[in-house]
């Protein structure tokens, strides 16, 4: 199964000034995640100042809004995908992050498969997904 | 320049049943993207009972099993995407094929040469 564990942070801390040493510290935890083999993969987000969000409404145009989004209660900073065997398990890896002590949130959610879709999609549509999906993998290999 | 375009939803809006012909759409969506070389990722999420969420205090890390019913927005799926600026990225989430509400967050994925003045 694979999980998205998602990192959010509020507006203040995500203009925190950042220790190098945090650095350090997270780059020995994905490298512990590539050693086990379920590291898929791992990124940070600049700040909301460099981002959008458009906003979908019935039979109007989409609405765009320029970061940064100083309201927002929480932010997604950044996220990991990992491939691992349970929910369990992806907790455990995530209570092992580093250099979180002061409330920062992480949110784990599971990646839909194709198998999750079977009898919603259609098999046409089901077929395409896996055929690009083997492209992509392709290309980032 | 990399981004991440993430599906945020109101999880108690009533969205109705999944059509086949929306994940059509999405689908030609999808491919459009492949087809201009911009697609690294995209991938759904299940919803929220199939997750947890693990919040870091003084005292050590503290697990909350989903449903996160409390939540007005959720995370539902993401793309990745290579482009060339921040507009490109915002005319390809406008064409994604949504009319119900759903929000699109677009965000710089930090490269690299983003912490070369930190490190």
């Amino acid at each position: 199964m694979r999980f998205m564990i998602i990192v959010k942070m509020t507006p203040a801390q995500e203009n925190a000034v950042q220790d190098p040493s945090s650095f350090e510290e997270m780059g020995k935890y994905n490298q512990s995640l590539v050693d086990a083999g379920i590291l898929l993969a791992a990124e940070g987000l600049t700040g909301s100042k460099d981002g959008a969000i458009v906003t979908f409404r019935k039979g109007g145009k989409p609405s765009v809004k320029d970061g940064p989004f100083t309201e927002a209660k929480e932010l997604v900073a950044g996220f990991w995908i990992i491939q691992v065997k349970s929910l369990e398990e992806a907790v455990e890896w995530t209570k092992r992050i580093p250099g979180f002590a002061d409330g920062e949130s992480v949110e784990i959610r599971r990646v839909a498969e194709i198998a999750d879709f079977e009898g919603i999609m259609s098999p046409e549509t089901i077929a395409q997904e896996e055929a690009m999906r083997d492209v992509l993998s392709k290309k980032a290999n | 320049m990399r981004f991440l375009m993430m599906v945020k939803i109101d999880p108690g809006a009533d969205r109705g049943e999944v059509r086949r012909s929306d994940l059509n759409a999405m689908d030609e969506y999808n491919q459009a993207l492949r087809d201009a070389g911009a697609l690294v990722a995209v991938d759904g999420l299940r919803d929220s009972s199939h997750g947890s969420r693990v919040t870091f205090e003084d005292g050590g890390a503290v697990v909350k099993d989903g449903p996160f019913t409390e939540s007005k927005e959720l995370v539902a799926g993401f793309w990745i995407l290579e482009l060339g600026s921040h507009t490109e990225a915002i005319e390809w989430a406008k064409r994604i094929p949504f009319a119900n509400g759903e929000g699109v967050e677009i965000r710089q994925i930090a490269e690299d040469s983003d912490f070369e003045n930190i490190k």
